[in-house]
Parts: C-alpha cells; sequence; structure tokens
C-alpha cells in the first residue's frame, strides 16, 4: 500500500471529526475524542486479543485517579498530570495483568468486573479523607495555562485531544501491520496453532492487555483534566459495559468502530435524553438487534460498502470485473 | 462485638443469601443446560420487585404481588427465549452475555417508561418481630429463609424425581446424547428459562419490602450475582446454594465490622478463589460445547 494510502484513512477520519466542532457544541465533541480513546483500548482487548472485559472503568479510574492526585496535592502542570496518568495505568496494568490474562475470556470479564467495584469502593469510603468520597476531588482551578497548547481552554483542549487521539490511531494501525498484531489476532482465533509456531500465547496477551489498558489510562488521565474533577462516579458498576457496548456499536476489532461507535452513542445519549430521557431503552434493544443482525456494528458493516463504493471509481471497475470472473 | 448483633447479622446475611440464590440459581441453571450466560434474569427480578408493587397496592394483599411478580417474570423468561436466545444458542458465551446485558439495559428502559424514575417502597406484609436467644429478629427475614429453603428443595425434587427434571440434568450433561433419546431440547430449554425467570421474579418480589424498587436495581445486584454464581460454579446447584449463603454472611457480617467492608470483601473473595480455582468451588470447566 502507497504511502498516502496508509495515512489517507486517518486523516479523513480526524478531518470528519475537526469537522464535527463546527456543528456541535464542544463539550459534545470532545466528550467524542475523549470517549474514542476510552473505546479503543477496549476494542484493541475484545477485537484483537479476544477479551471481553466489564472491568475497563478500573482502569479509566486508575488513570483518573493518578492525574488527580497529582494536581491536587502535588502540582499543577496538566500534562505532567496525563503523563503520570498514563505512567500508573502502565505499571497497574502490567501488575494484574499476569494474573488476569490467565483467566479464559468469560471469566476474565467478571474479575475485571470485580476489580471495577473495589476501586469504586475503595476510592468511595476507603480512601475517602484523600479522595473526599463522593464529593470527589476538584482542582480545575489549580491547573497552570500552559504555553502552546493551553489545556484549561477548552478549545486548545479540543486540539490537544485531536492530536493524542490520533496519535494513539496511527499506533493502533501500526500495530495491525506488525507480526504482532498479526500474533494477537493468531492467539485469539488459534492460540494452539499460534503456539505450536513457537509463539508466547501469555506473553502476546500480555502485552496486548498493557497496551490496551494503557491506553484507557490515557482515557482517564484526559477526562480528569479536561473536567478538572474526578469523583468516584468514573468507575461505577453501573457504567461498567459502556465501553463493550460502544465497541460492539461501532463494530469489534476494526479500525474506526471506536470513533463511530463514540459518536453515535454520545449523540443518542445526549440527544435521547433530551428528548424522552430514556435512551437505556434504545441503546439496549439497539445492542440486540445488532448482535442478532451478526455482530458486524455500525462500521463493521459499512466498510464493505464503502470499499465496494471505492471500487466502483472508473478506473478500477474493469480489475474488479476481472476478479469476479476469475472468481467464477 | 456482641451476640444480639452477631445473631441479627446472621439473620440478616441468610435472608439476603436467600435472594441471592433465587436469582443466581436461574442464571447457574440456564448456564449449565445451554452454556448461555443470561444476565436478564436481573430485568426479571427487577420486573418482579415492580409487579409486586403494583399488585399489592392494587389488591392490598402483598403475597398475590409477589405470586404476580412470579408469574410475570417467567413469562419475560420464556418471550426472552422465544424472540432472542432461540437464535443465539450455537453462538459463542460471550455473545450472549452481551446481548442478554442489551435486553437489560432496554428492559431498564421500559421500567423507566411504565413507573417513572423515582423509587417505589414496598409495604412490609408482616411487620412481627420474633425473639430467638434474646434477640428481636423481623419474621419477614425469617419466612423468606424459608421460602429459598423450599425452592431449594423443591428444584432438588424437581430435578431427581421428576422426568423433566432429569432429561435436564442429563443435558447439563451432554445435550447431544439427550436430543439422541429423542427429547426435545428446545422444550427442555423453554423450560428451564421459565423456571429462572419466575424464580427471579420471587426473588425481586421477596426482596421488594426490604429494599425500594427501582430501576436500576437489578443493575446493582449484578455484580453479586454473578460473582456468586461464578465461585459456587457455573452450572452447579449446590455451588450456588453454597456460595450464596457464604457472600450473604460476608456481606451481612463484613458491614459490621467496617460498613466498606460489606461491598468490598465479596469481590475479594471471588478474587482470591477465581486465581487458585479458576472454576468456582463445585464447577466444571468453563467450556463451550
Amino acid at each position: 500500500m502507497s504511502k498516502l494510502g496508509w495515512w489517507s484513512g486517518l486523516l479523513l477520519a480526524f478531518g470528519a471529526l475537526a469537522l464535527l466542532r463546527l456543528v456541535l457544541p464542544l463539550p459534545f465533541v470532545i466528550e467524542v475524542v475523549i470517549f474514542s480513546i476510552y473505546t479503543a483500548g477496549c476494542n484493541f482487548l475484545l477485537g484483537r486479543a479476544g477479551f471481553i472485559s466489564f472491568g475497563q472503568p478500573a482502569y479509566l479510574a486508575v488513570g483518573a485517579y493518578a492525574a488527580a492526585f497529582y494536581l491536587t496535592y502535588f502540582g499543577s502542570n496538566p500534562y505532567l498530570g496525563i503523563l503520570i496518568g498514563i505512567a500508573v495505568g502502565f505499571l497497574f496494568a502490567l501488575a494484574v495483568g499476569p494474573f488476569f490474562v490467565r483467566l479464559r475470556s468469560d471469566y476474565f470479564a467478571l474479575v475485571n468486573l470485580a476489580l471495577a467495584v473495589i476501586i469504586y469502593y475503595l476510592m468511595q469510603k476507603v480512601l475517602a479523607n484523600i479522595t473526599h468520597g463522593d464529593n470527589g476531588l476538584w482542582f480545575l482551578t489549580s491547573l497552570d495555562s500552559t504555553p502552546v497548547l493551553d489545556l484549561t481552554r477548552p478549545e486548545q483542549f479540543f486540539l490537544f485531544a485531536l492530536l493524542v487521539g490520533f496519535a494513539v490511531w496511527v499506533f493502533y494501525k501500526y500495530l495491525d501491520d506488525t507480526i504482532y498484531g498479526a500474533c494477537c489476532l493468531g492467539s485469539k482465533i488459534n492460540e494452539d496453532k499460534l503456539r505450536f509456531l513457537g509463539y508466547n500465547n501469555f506473553r502476546i496477551r500480555l502485552v496486548a492487555f498493557v497496551i490496551a489498558n494503557t491506553t484507557t489510562a490515557l482515557a482517564g488521565a484526559m477526562y480528569a483534566v479536561y473536567l478538572g474533577f474526578v469523583s468516584p462516579e468514573i468507575t461505577s458498576p453501573t457504567r461498567a459495559a459502556d465501553p463493550v457496548v460502544v465497541t460492539i456499536l461501532g463494530g469489534v476489532g476494526t479500525l474506526y468502530g471506536p470513533i463511530i461507535g463514540a459518536v453515535v452513542y454520545t449523540g443518542m445519549k445526549d440527544v435521547l435524553s433530551k428528548l424522552i430521557g430514556n435512551w437505556e431503552l434504545v441503546i439496549g434493544f439497539l445492542l440486540v438487534v445488532i448482535m442478532l443482525a451478526g455482530e458486524k456494528g455500525i462500521w463493521g458493516s459499512l466498510e464493505p460498502i464503502l470499499r465496494k463504493a471505492l471500487a466502483r471509481l472508473p478506473m478500477r471497475r474493469q480489475v474488479l470485473a476481472d476478479t469476479e470472473v476469475e472468481g467464477r | 462485638m456482641d451476640g444480639h448483633l452477631l445473631i441479627s447479622g446472621v439473620i440478616f446475611g441468610l435472608s439476603l443469601g436467600s435472594i441471592f440464590f433465587l436469582l443466581a440459581v436461574g442464571l447457574s441453571l440456564c448456564f449449565g443446560l445451554m452454556r448461555v450466560i443470561s444476565l436478564d434474569q436481573l430485568l426479571y427480578y427487577s420486573i418482579g420487585g415492580y409487579i409486586t408493587y403494583t399488585v399489592s397496592q392494587l389488591t392490598g394483599n402483598f403475597w398475590i404481588g409477589v405470586l404476580a411478580g412470579t408469574f410475570v417474570g417467567g413469562l419475560a423468561g420464556l418471550a426472552a427465549e422465544r424472540l432472542v436466545f432461540l437464535r443465539i444458542y450455537e453462538r459463542d458465551i460471550t455473545f450472549s452475555m452481551i446481548t442478554s446485558f442489551g435486553i437489560v439495559i432496554g428492559g431498564v428502559g421500559v421500567i423507566k417508561l411504565f413507573w417513572g424514575l423515582a423509587p417505589r417502597p414496598v409495604q412490609v406484609p408482616i411487620e412481627t418481630q420474633v425473639v430467638i436467644a434474646g434477640t428481636e429478629i423481623p419474621l419477614y427475614r425469617l419466612i423468606v429463609i424459608v421460602i429459598a429453603a423450599l425452592v431449594y428443595a423443591g428444584i432438588w425434587i424437581f430435578l431427581n424425581r421428576t422426568i423433566v427434571g432429569k432429561a435436564i440434568r442429563a443435558g447439563i450433561e451432554d445435550v447431544e446424547h439427550v436430543e439422541g433419546l429423542g427429547i426435545n431440547v428446545y422444550r427442555l430449554f423453554s423450560v428451564t428459562f421459565v423456571i429462572a425467570g419466575a424464580l427471579s421474579g420471587l426473588a425481586g418480589g421477596l426482596h421488594a419490602p426490604l429494599i425500594m424498587v427501582d430501576p436500576q436495581m437489578g443493575l446493582e445486584v449484578l455484580a453479586f450475582t454473578f460473582m456468586i454464581v461464578i465461585i459456587g460454579g457455573l452450572g452447579s446447584i449446590k455451588g450456588t446454594l453454597v456460595s450464596s449463603v457464604l457472600i450473604g454472611q460476608v456481606v451481612s457480617l463484613g458491614s459490621l465490622v467496617y460498613a466498606p467492608l460489606a461491598q468490598m470483601a465479596p469481590f475479594g473473595i471471588m478474587l482470591l478463589i477465581l486465581l487458585v480455582r479458576p472454576t468456582g468451588l463445585f464447577g466444571s470447566p468453563l467450556l463451550k460445547r
């Protein structure tokens, strides 16, 4: 594939996200960008490594609280806060990963859920004198304004979030092209075969787990800096399935699925809760319908159609016709 | 800790464990026979609670409400089985987990549509206090325990003494052989789903006076129910009973020691048990046949 071809999809996707800013309010687009990064981790875990996790809020909270602790008690530089969030998220994933990735996928989902619940009560009750329990940590006013991109201003934060999101997607797209990406997929589809080829399934899964949950922690730290506020609500068990739902809504394992899913999910939540105040009804049954229709999700169903449309461009029409004839 | 507190704590834990048992046994049966993870049991639990609330307000009798809740729970289970689960038995376990979660979320929306957001209180039907070893215990909690014990005995008799129950048990061992004997396994699946739904509805109805019914009540017990099924081992009725009693006691006695422990300790126990015994206490390996 040509260099331009490699970048074109990414540029198009984030160009479209930037254009959303023109028609939609700022808080909405920022929420969409951070939510896509959050979902990207879950998408990688589910689509590439084959692990379904109902406990992503746990890692989100680790990133968010790491950033919040730093910004409340030690410093006031938002960039440093985000970096600390990533670092702590990385270390945390590295610490729990070896125990978790040994479990089969269904137990993995539940153990993660348990972790999310434990962190929820840890932050709400046990550590209440440093996390202020349900009141949460507030540090919006104490954030330093920084040169170049001032994260305390929403417009510039949006630009920053867009850049970070772009970097994350470049990373994941690159990962898909590497042998490691292929190994991940291999260990999801047929772990025995991969073992016979001489790869270590455990190590592949551990790396995938750490990559995915470091991304999640990054999203958490970004939430913390953007909102200037972190409360235990971020890891509430009732929201535990959000990233999984969005991943499936967008299309599991597809590159742009999380972005589409995040736009649709956040949009529906906003619009529907304003219209009928009952978005669960729609999102729940939509999930059931998508699953029954073949779990491809929105982007998963759109992609083949788009590809076909691209192939219909006059230049390629002949090639396509030829391959079709050969196929028969 | 003084003795009175301990006794009432144990009784409280037992009644909580009874509710959890009624809720988790359906999940466990569904997994054992159909190899699906039917999170929608939590929805029938909420529906059971709400139907109990409405019917007992209309008729003035709590127990008629509970009966109606049980009935509607079973009906909802049947509907979900016919409309959704029939199409996904062949698919991966994760698939049923996500689909049934969709049903729960959608169902919460339906509940909000009918009953609104505000929590509704249900009148405790029996306010009598019984004195056990010098400690006052609400009679209602004891009745809940007795009902759960009767249900356990009933399930045991059903599975061991009736032909349908024996077929279900055989199906848990090996579905293909049962099919080979000329038994319509899809009918067995429907029967199991109705039983599971009805028991979840019963759990919701019985729990309603002890908490308030609100749309999120199913999601609030989601983690606990799951945990009980996992600790006991998916597909094992005995394991479900043992782990629900265990978790009930941990929640109840844990809260006497240190309040936040009530919510956290069960999850700590589950983490430990899973890391030591990844199939739960009485479970067989979690495999798709």
